[in-house]
């Protein structure tokens, strides 16, 4: 087999929509039906970045970001304003039929599986529009089914599926034709716990058994955080943090917090670190990532401990941190 | 060619199965098909009592006429709408995008891939009327006219498919585009009589704009005697030009859509 180095690499990417303006009110409404003012959006500016053969990256930022604008650039639907963009060594918007046959793109809050008819007929349309030979077809389908544990719904019309038993069916559509890229946009939207930890799960075993390589975006971190190691964080069209998971956690989130439960509650604790809360005899102290160790160990020393944790704070915190941060410093990092 | 002959054959198998299911609607196009018939015939009976032929069509030839409309007509409900429907659910919706990440000709995606199987009833009927007609003319009717009526039926499908995808790739721009489909319908009712009836700029209009005359006036021509040669050709080189403006109309809704065009 061909080395796979990177498998997609953007670079200076760039997506200015022109929007027509006005004001609220009907006269502004008159007003620019004869003479109508426009406004550059950049939805994404200046973007870039290398995904290597394999790799599932989350792609992260709060809702207008650029994200889906740089999905569907990046699947082919859009033509950038400027910049460059190889996956898999084809030029998406191109959209020649070699690199559509090696991708796919799911987005949540959009069905393409037909509403009226068995998700199973469905497959069938996309055998044909894919020319998957018969075999593999079979081979594949069922193996999808199984491992989406959809059996029995893929005969049922579409219609009458639940939201996360459409997903699956969704997803199992998607990927009928074995692509070597994943594009995933919100795949876990609107989905309850359980059924997100299912898809997940699929997700990682995807990629595990055929080397795929997954964008995803997603609004719950649960999925960021079992899928990716490494996370691109972009805002306002521009990418605020590239790397790994752990390191954004270091850098944007220079806190850690220490749950102590004396034998004896009383003592006043507040010297050891930031007093967050006290619950039932258990304080919550906020205490520089670098002294927690320190810090517990002057606790165990100084008092009868029944139980000490020192927690990292959730991933959501340290994204708020991230966007936060943005505000004072621009800050592009590699 | 063969190949996008099978995913089309593919799309409506699949669709077809599924209508199965749905039988009740067989009955319900069925008596709408009769209702529609029988109103269209007594309106005929009725024009007839006071003329003998209209724009040069005798009465039993107008009934090849009103066939051949029953017919396009249930070919434009059964396979063109419904397609030409969903695609403007998908530009609105924005499904349109799973169409375009397809390794397929996106113009022949959005084309077969919805199929009314019911709806097809028409068809029959139309085709049934037209048998009535032709009995009652008496004349026989060669192989050749048989084969010209078949061709230019073809053609006059292709030429109201154009028309239709014309008009739905302006959802592109327009995103709201569902009055077309009334306002087709409403202009389809004017093809139950011969072109020919029309004032001059009305009849151009049903010719060139909306292709009424090449979907039922021509078809109906070939098996009442009426088709030239001439007729033909340039049924066909009209039917030729066409799908090249369309295609071209088509690329450039989906470079807007993809917004290379600004």
């Amino acid at each position: 087999m061909a080395q796979r180095d990177a498998d997609i690499r953007v670079s200076g990417l760039r997506k200015t929509f022109t929007v027509p303006e006005r004001e609220a009110g009907l006269r502004a409404s008159l007003r620019s039906l004869v003479r109508r003012t426009h406004r550059d959006v950049h939805a994404v500016a200046e973007v870039s970045f290398e995904i290597p053969a394999g790799e599932v990256v989350g792609f992260l930022g709060p809702n207008g970001a650029g994200k889906t604008t740089t999905l569907k650039m990046l699947s082919g639907l859009l033509h950038p304003t400027s910049g460059q963009v190889s996956v898999l060594g084809h030029v998406p918007w191109r959209r020649e039929r070699d690199y559509l046959r090696r991708m796919t793109l799911v987005m949540g809050n959009r069905n393409q599986l037909q509403w009226d008819i068995p998700a199973l007929d469905s497959f069938e349309m996309n055998r044909a529009i894919y020319r998957i030979p018969d075999s593999d077809f079979r081979t594949i389908r069922d193996e999808m089914v199984e491992l989406l544990e959809i059996g029995d719904l893929v005969r049922k019309p579409v219609r009458n599926l639940s939201l996360g038993e459409r997903m699956k069916a969704e997803i199992a559509a998607a990927l009928l034709h074995r692509p070597q890229v994943l594009f995933l946009d919100e795949p876990t939207i609107g989905l309850d716990v359980t059924m997100q930890k299912r898809i997940r799960a699929f997700l990682a075993e995807y990629n595990r058994r055929y080397g795929a390589t997954v964008l995803l975006t997603s609004h719950y971190m649960a999925d960021v955080q079992a899928l990716c190691r490494r996370v691109i964080v972009i805002d306002h069209g521009s990418i605020l943090y590239d790397g790994s998971l752990r390191e954004l956690s270091a850098r944007y989130a220079p806190h850690q917090t220490i749950n102590v439960t004396l034998t004896d509650p009383g003592p006043e604790l507040s010297g050891y670190g930031e007093l967050v809360s006290t619950e039932a005899g258990r304080v919550s102290l906020k205490v520089a990532k670098d002294q927690t160790s320190a810090v517990a160990a002057r606790l165990l020393a100084a008092y009868e401990v029944s139980d000490l944790t020192i927690e990292d704070p959730p991933v959501e915190d340290v994204i708020e941190q991230v966007f936060a941060s943005s505000a004072t410093t621009v800050e592009v990092s590699s | 060619m063969g190949r996008r002959m099978g995913l089309a054959w593919t799309f409506l198998r699949v669709g077809a199965l599924n209508e199965l299911q749905y039988r009740v609607n067989f009955f319900l196009s069925l008596v709408q098909s009769v209702v529609a018939v029988g109103t269209a015939l007594v309106v005929l009976a009725l024009v007839f009592s006071h003329t003998d032929s209209l724009g040069g069509w005798s009465s039993d030839e107008l009934l090849v006429i009103m066939g051949v409309y029953v017919l396009m007509g249930g070919l434009i409900r059964s396979v063109i709408q419904p397609n030409m429907q969903q695609l403007m659910e998908d530009v609105q919706e924005g499904t349109l995008d799973y169409v375009l990440t397809k390794p397929e000709d996106a113009q022949l995606l959005v084309s077969v891939r919805r199929f009314g199987l019911w709806q097809a009833v028409d068809i029959v009927v139309g085709l049934l009327l037209v048998a009535v007609a032709l009995v009652r003319i008496g004349d026989p009717v060669s192989v050749w006219s048989v084969l010209a009526f078949v061709l230019t039926l073809i053609l006059g499908g292709l030429d109201i498919y154009c028309f239709w995808l014309i008009l739905t790739t302006s959802a592109f721009v327009v995103v709201r585009v569902d009055f077309l489909i009334e306002l087709f319908d409403g202009m389809y009712q004017a093809g139950r009589w011969p072109v020919t009836i029309y004032p001059g700029w009305l009849r151009i209009g049903f010719t060139f704009l909306v292709p009424l005359a090449f979907a039922v006036t021509v078809p109906a021509s070939a098996l009442t005697g009426r088709l030239s040669g001439w007729l033909l050709l340039g049924a066909a080189a009209f039917t030729v030009g066409l799908l090249v403006l369309t295609r071209w109309v088509w690329r450039q809704g989906l470079r807007r859509y993809a917004g290379a065009s600004a």
